[in-house]
Order: structure tokens, then sequence, then C-alpha cells
């Protein structure tokens, strides 16, 4: 249903936000992060199949709000954006707020491109634009070695990303002479080259969605960053990987049991780890960087399932979206709820003073009274197998042993990487072979 | 003289002629010589314009001058001739009006102008050449006009590297000449051809047509910057901004891959040249120059070093887009003859702006310019991001083709040689622009000159600004009608027809 309203709003969903990026007309502007989500919150009022065809643009391009599904990642995405706009100015400093606009009107851009794109080659245009602007909120007035050591991370991961996407793109141009998802998807899950495709598209959305064991920058990214870039930290990357999974491959109509099982195992594996590392951190800032990594790796779960029953898929699709949505709002909220708990705290706990729990009280009586049993009435073996026991319930235990696995993670950062991609290549032989 | 006879010479006339007139001028003469140097170079976009209608209606154009004894000089306009005419010109156009910004005040003016029209006339030449030997002429004049331009400052340094250049550049000359020679003796012809003239000779003759296709494309790798052929270019880089830009961007390096597209194309054929199996080779020669340029931009803390070595890489995507016998890469070779002068113009007139507001010469020194000069950064990034790849620039446009045409062709391996050197391109580039943008100013800037309100002289600031809107629109803009990418469609259609 195209009316002349809804063709302007669409096209001025992602360009508002583009020329608003200009220092000179967004300082002329009240508000001009909130005033750049005026377009798609207006969009969400017309019906759905809106639709503009732009075939002079880049490789042709088109922007269409197709359905309910695309309203619901609408309306998150103004909700996350209009929430981030409200915390982002805390500097003080003029330019420093003059470059975090400029920053969040580009990604700001990107992310609503993204979810109106028609076409491959746009909706990577607009993640690759979402993604630069992103690393820009990140060092944007920041300059700590935490911050710029998280960013530097995240763009490295970005930029294999992007390489990946790219030979996916290619490889579905050159198979199937179209851009446009539907056609690709018919016509890429019955050719040879599903399987570079799919590990292409697999490792491009492991790197952008900061997948376990790829998240390591997510956790200091979130310490240092602004309380306004925080919030789309738990949202944006995670929301363009996951976006990219869902657009890119073809759920539903192509059947890979041993990818899939890979794919689960990656969830299952990122769900675990993030559990037990987030439920032993004392901050808040970094139990949400974990709570993201599970999410994501709930995601890739289902991901998997989607892989192995394309039946499933197509029945449950729905409720993936809608699980795509809680996953962004979600980590947002948890954002904003422990920042407020900090400033009511006035103090940010470490490793060292954690707090004693009621459970470590009972079990450091326990060990006394073992030991002085032990050393009175019972052998030594067992006082000390009583005390090594006990250390496992100490939260501090754990606290050290993730510290040091996440030290080993970000050590080995490009091994594994590289010990990742040869998994994906081995995967991608043993089934072409 | 018909109209369609004239007009190639009009074309070449519009900057031989302003030039002879400015080496003449006192150097007092500023405003004459200005005059003489936009108003040859707005008239050359004018007749440019005229030609490339009649070209797209099927007029012919075509100027044919003896020579030798049945070797002619011939200037025609075909659609592969005005794509690098187009770049020529509209390139000059704006470099001249930087030149004019950057040498405001210094010795020898009318000397450079000189030189730099005639270093024009002889690219316009180069592009419009109907045979080899009219190509060979044009290309040692190129050789000598830019000569005078590189060691322009006079110094040792200068004047060292104007010796490099000439050696590499003039041993290049001698080959091309023994590899036309040789081919006439053997083809007694040296006119271009849609799809060569060499096919219908007799099998014998191959292997001497290996030998002169090596020896013709050593020739024209020097210009092209193919390794191990390369070492003038990075050292030419001490030449002034514009010279440098106009050795980059829109003469010399592109008269070499030009140069080698007309061999493979119009001399060769495609289809015979990858018959003759010399096609896969220069691919290769080209992926390794790819690769080699990048790695040693990586390291380089001198801008225009840096830039420099990025050439030698970019270049060589042309050379790989011709090499790699399709036509979806030939696509992409072509347009990225275009883009990458169009991009890496920006980055040297931005650098150039650089060294001459601010004196920051070295990478290290950037740190937070992009708050002192927004509007040249800014062009920088959107120059740096093209040659990165980064949609929807121009760059992402060529690598797109160029990509799409390998597979096409059934070369998977130049995807991969694509992926690396876009990820070598993000690691020289972006930290760059992480320097300027992010990084907290120094407390002064090695020398400061005074540029009233504006960041630094208009004639410098306009320039990199029309060419990073340039980059922007042909990458945006590639799929509408009348775009360099329809045209591009248009010369390989006319290759590759049945």
């Amino acid at each position: 249903m195209n009316t002349s309203p809804g063709l302007l709003l669409l096209i001025l969903t992602p360009l508002l936000p583009l020329l608003l990026a200009f220092p000179a007309l967004h300082s002329r502007i009240f508000r001009p992060c909130h005033a750049a989500l005026v377009p798609p919150l207006l969009l969400l009022t017309l019906p759905a199949g809106t639709t503009v065809e732009l075939p002079w643009l880049l490789l042709g391009s088109g922007l269409a709000i197709h359905d309910q599904t695309d309203r619901l990642l609408l309306a998150m995405s103004v909700l996350l954006w209009g929430a981030a706009a409200l915390f982002l100015h805390t500097t003080g400093k003029k330019e420093v707020d003059h470059r975090l606009t400029t920053c969040f009107m580009l990604a700001l851009s990107g992310n609503m491109g993204m979810i109106l794109a028609t076409g491959m080659a746009d909706f990577f245009a607009f993640s690759v634009l979402t993604g630069y602007a992103f690393y820009g909120l990140l060092v944007a007035g920041r300059d700590t070695e935490e911050i710029r050591r998280a960013a530097r991370i995240y763009l490295v991961c970005l930029i294999l990303a992007d390489l990946a996407l790219f030979e996916a793109l290619l490889i579905a141009a050159a198979t199937t002479g179209s851009l446009e998802f539907g056609a690709v998807h018919h016509v890429l899950a019955r050719s040879s080259s599903i399987d570079l495709y799919l590990s292409m598209v697999l490792a491009g959305f492991a790197l952008k969605a900061a997948l376990w064991p790829l998240h390591f920058w997510l956790p200091p990214a979130f310490r240092s960053a602004r309380p306004g870039v925080a919030i789309l930290l738990g949202g944006v990357p995670v929301a363009v990987g996951l976006l990219t999974a869902m657009r890119w491959l073809p759920l539903g109509e192509v059947t890979r049991p041993d990818l899939a099982l890979l794919v689960q195992g990656m969830g299952i594996a990122a769900m675990l780890y993030a559990s037990v590392a987030g439920v032993v951190r004392a901050q808040p800032k970094t139990v949400t960087a974990y709570v993201v990594v599970a999410a994501t790796g709930l995601f890739t779960f289902v991901l998997g399932t989607g892989l192995a029953d394309p039946a499933a898929w197509s029945r449950h699709e729905k409720w993936v979206y809608i699980l795509v949505v809680f996953l962004g709002i979600g980590p947002a909220l948890l954002v904003v709820t422990g920042r407020w708990l900090e400033d009511h705290r006035h103090a940010s706990c470490t490793i060292d003073n954690l707090p004693d729990t009621r459970l470590e009280r009972c079990f450091r009586a326990a060990l006394y009274w073992g030991t002085r049993t032990g050393t009175d009435t019972l052998p030594r073996l067992r006082a000390a197998c009583l005390a090594r026991a006990s250390r496992l319930w100490q939260p501090r235990s754990w606290h050290r042993f993730l510290d040091g696995s996440e030290r080993f993670l970000q050590r080995w950062a490009v091994a594994i990487t590289l010990f990742l991609l040869l998994g994906v290549a081995v995967v991608f032989f043993s089934m072409s072979s | 003289m018909s109209w369609s006879a004239t007009l190639p010479l009009l074309v070449l006339a519009s900057s031989l002629l302003p030039g002879l007139v400015i080496f003449f001028l006192p150097e007092e003469r500023v405003a004459t010589r200005t005059i003489l140097n936009l108003s040859g170079a707005v008239l050359k976009l004018v007749l440019v314009g005229v030609m490339i209608r009649g070209v797209y209606h099927g007029y012919h154009y075509e100027t044919s001058l003896a020579l030798l004894p049945g070797l002619d000089l011939v200037l025609r306009a075909d659609p592969l001739s005005l794509l690098f005419v187009v770049l020529s010109s509209v390139l000059w156009l704006v470099t001249t009006v930087y030149a004019i910004g950057y040498l405001e005040g210094s010795p020898n003016r009318s000397r450079f102008f000189g030189f730099f029209s005639l270093c024009v006339t002889a690219t316009i030449g180069v592009a419009l050449a109907g045979n080899l030997i009219t190509f060979l002429l044009f290309y040692e004049l190129l050789t000598l006009a830019t000569y005078p331009l590189i060691v322009h400052r006079g110094t040792e340094e200068a004047r060292r590297a104007g010796r490099t250049y000439l050696f590499y550049t003039v041993g290049g000359g001698a080959l091309l000449l023994i590899g036309t020679v040789w081919l006439y003796a053997i083809a007694n012809t040296l006119e271009f051809t849609a799809r060569g003239f060499l096919s219908g000779l007799d099998d014998t003759c191959h292997p001497a047509l290996v030998i002169i296709f090596v020896l013709l494309i050593a020739g024209l790798g020097v210009k092209a910057a193919l390794i191990p052929l390369h070492g003038w270019l990075p050292q030419a880089m001490i030449a002034p901004a514009p010279v440098s830009a106009l050795l980059h961007a829109v003469a010399v390096v592109k008269a070499g891959a030009f140069g080698i597209m007309r061999v493979i194309h119009d001399v060769y054929g495609i289809q015979f040249a990858a018959g003759l199996g010399v096609l896969l080779p220069l691919a290769v020669v080209a992926a390794a120059t790819i690769i080699y340029g990048s790695m040693r931009a990586l390291f380089q803390d001198d801008l225009k070093r840096r830039l420099a070595f990025s050439t030698v890489s970019q270049v060589s995507y042309i050379v790989l887009g011709t090499a790699v016998a399709g036509p979806v890469a030939t696509i992409g070779g072509l347009i990225h003859l275009v883009h990458q002068g169009v991009m890496k113009i920006t980055l040297f007139f931005c650098a150039g702006n650089l060294a001459e507001t601010l004196g920051i010469h070295k990478i290290s020194e950037m740190n937070g310019v992009g708050q002192r000069m927004p509007w040249t950064m800014a062009a920088f990034t959107i120059g740096a991001f093209g040659m990165i790849g980064v949609p929807p620039l121009a760059g992402f446009v060529s690598k797109w083709y160029l990509g799409l045409g390998a597979l096409d062709a059934g070369q998977e391996w130049v995807v991969y040689v694509l992926a690396g050197s876009g990820l070598l391109n993000a690691a020289y580039f972006l930290p760059i622009l992480y320097a300027a943008w992010f990084k907290p100013p120094a407390a002064s800037w090695p020398s400061e000159s005074s540029s009233g309100r504006c960041e630094t002289a208009w004639t410098l600031l306009v320039p990199p600004m029309v060419t990073a809107v340039l980059t922007l629109g042909m990458g945006l803009l590639a799929s509408a009608p009348f775009s360099l990418l329809e045209w591009a469609r248009f010369i390989t259609s006319l290759e590759y027809a049945p």
C-alpha cells in the first residue's frame, strides 16, 4: 500500500539522521537525536506493505516495511535509540557532544536502513555504516586504554565480519543473479554454493554479534562506555548480528544437520559460560555484558535448530523475531537499572572487596569446624578435601578463574579466531566432500 | 578538414596551446596565467562533452596524419578512450584550481604550469591514440613532460627522485619500443582494433607473440607500477602535491594501466590473449602487487609515502580486472580506472592541505587534526573508506564487479586477494582516521600558516570537497542511467559482442 507520505517517511527514516549527522545542522535543532526518530515513529502508524523502489541507487535498492515483524523491529529500535538519546550527552564538552551526536546519527541511520532494506547490498551497506559509526560512539571522548583496546578488538571483528559477508554477497549474486532476499534464499538453498555461503554468513554473524568466544571486547566496553552508549551496546551490535543472520540465512528452506549441531553447540557453550561468568560478577555493568553474551548464545541455539529442522523454523519464525526484540530491549533495561543501582551504591566492587555471602559464611564456619575436627579426630586428608571443596563454593575463586580465562581469550584472540575459521572450513569441506 | 576529424585535434590543442603560451609568460602575470589555465581546462571539458554525445549516438571522430611510410599518427575517439579522456579532463580542471592555490607565491610557476599542460596533452594523446605507434609517441612525451614537474622543487632529493623516475620510465619506454617494432614486423599493422588484430596470425608466431606481450607489459608495467617495476613511484612523492595527484590519479600510472588495457583488448584481444596463456601470469603479478603494495603501505609513517604504496596496490586492481578474462571483471577494471583516480586525488589533495596549512607530513603528527581541519579530514575519510571498499562509495562498486567477475570467470582465488587487500587497506587507513578524529590534538602544529576564516585557502579546500562528493556520487548513483558503470558496460558489450 504505497502512499506519498508513506514513501516520504520510508526515505526519511534513514536519510534524516544522515543529514543530521552534520554538526552544522544538528547544532541548530532542539534535541536532534530525538528529532531523527520522528520519521520511524510516524512510519509505525502506517499500514504494513509500504515499499519504495530505488533502482538507480548503488546496485539497485529498495526500502519497505513489509509486515508486523518489521514494525516490531522498528518499534524496538525507536525505543532503544530514544532511551539512548536521553543519556547520550553527559560530557559537558561541546566538541565531544558534537562527535557523539554525529556518530549516533550515522549509526541510527544504518540501523533503521537495515530494518527497511529489501536487498542484500543495501542491507550490507547500512550494516557497515552502523558498525563503523558504533566504533565512533565507543571511542568518542573516552580516551582510556581499556576502551581503546575494546574498540580495537570490536573493529577487527567488524572488518573480518564485513569481509565474510561481502564474500557471501558475491556468492549469492554469482549464484542467483539477484540481490533480493526472497529470490536469493530460494535459489541458494538448491545450489552447490550453499555450504560456503552458510559458513560465511555464520562467521559474519558470530563476529558481529560478539558470540562466545569472540565476546571478549564486550565486558570492557560495557565497563567504560557512557550510559547512552552502554544502552546501545546491549542492543545494537547484537541486533545487527541477529538481523544479519535472520535476513541472510535461508532458514526454513535448507537442512544442514552437521552445521546445525556445531551452531547449537556454540550457542549452548555461550549460554553456559556467560551464565556462570555473569552470576559471579559483582559489577552491574559487566553483568549486562554477560547477559548479552548469553542471549546471543540462546539465539545461536535457535538458529542451529532452524538449520536442523526447517519445518519447525517456518512454524515458529514469528516467535524468533519477538525473541530478537526482547534480546534487544532486555540488556538495555539492565544497563539502565545497573547504572541506577551503581549511582545509589556509590562504590563499585572488585574481586578483593566482595562482601561475604551468607552461603560463604556458612561454609567458612563448616571449614573451620572441619579443620578443627580433622586436626583433633579426623585424618588430615579429609580436612584438606573439605577445604578444597569449600573453596569451590567461594564466589571469588570462580571470579578469579573466569578472569583468568578472559585474559587467556584475549591473549589468544587471533589464534582462537583462526581456529574457529578452521572449524568452519573443516565443516564446509567435510560437507562438500 | 571535417568536424569529426578536427574535434580530436581540438581536444588535444585545448591544453597544448595554453601550455605553450604559459611557458613564455613572465612570472608576475598571475591573472593571465590563471585565465589561460582555467579556460583551457573548461574548453577541454566542453569539447569532451560534445565528443561523448557524438560517440554515444554513433558518430566517428578520427584524425589521421602521415608519420612514416605505412604508419600514421591516428587520434580516434572510441568508448574506451573517452573513459580515460573524461577522467583526465575532469581531474585536470580540479587539479588546476588546486595547483593555483597550492603554488601561490612560489617561484617558477610559468614553467610548472607549462609542463603541467603538456603533461595533460600527452595524457589525452595516450587516451585518443588510434594505434600503437601514436600511443608510444604520447607515452614518451608524457615521460618527458612529467620529469620537470617531479624535480620542480630543485632539491637534491627531488633531483634524485627525478633521476630514478627517468631511469625506470625510459627503460620501460625502450622495452615498449622493441615490442612495438617486433609486433609491426610480424603483423604489419599496429592499428587498435576491437577484439585485437593478432588472432588471424599463424600458430608459428605464437611464441614470438608471447615474448612481445611480455615486452609490452613490462614497458607499460613500469608506469603502472607493477612489482618489481614500481620503485620510482614512492620516491616521486617528493614532488609538490598537485604533481603527486597528477602522477597517481590522472596521468602517469593511469597511462600504464590504460596501455595494458589497450594491449589486451585492442592488440591481442581478450580471447586470443587467454588462449596464449598470458593472462593468468599477469593476473598473478597484479595480485602480488596488490598485496605487496598494501603491506608496504602499512609500515610508512610519511603520509604521502603511504599513499604512494597504496597507489601501487590499487592501480593493479585495474590490471587484475583486465587479466581476469570475463565481461564482469572487465567492467570492474574499467570503472576502477576512474574510481581509483578520483579517490586517490582526494587523498593527495588532503595530504597537500595538511602539509601547506599545518606543516603535517607524517601520520604521527596527525593527532586531532580533524578538529582543526574538519572539511579536509571529512574528504580524506571519504577517500580512505572508498579505498577500503566500504559501501556505498566508489571503491565498493569496483571491488564488487572485480569479485563478481572473478567468480564468473571461475577464478575464486581473486576474491581472497580482494579480501586480503581490503583487510590491509583497513589496517593502514583506519589508524590515520582514528588519530585524526579521536586522538586529542597536539599543543601546536609543525608549522601552522594563517588561513583566515576557513580552515585553509578555498582554492585548496574546494578541490578535495568536489572529488570527495564525486567518490560518494559514483558509488551511490552507480546504477543510474548515464552513469560511469553504464558506460563501462557499453565498452564491455563491444569487446565481448558475439
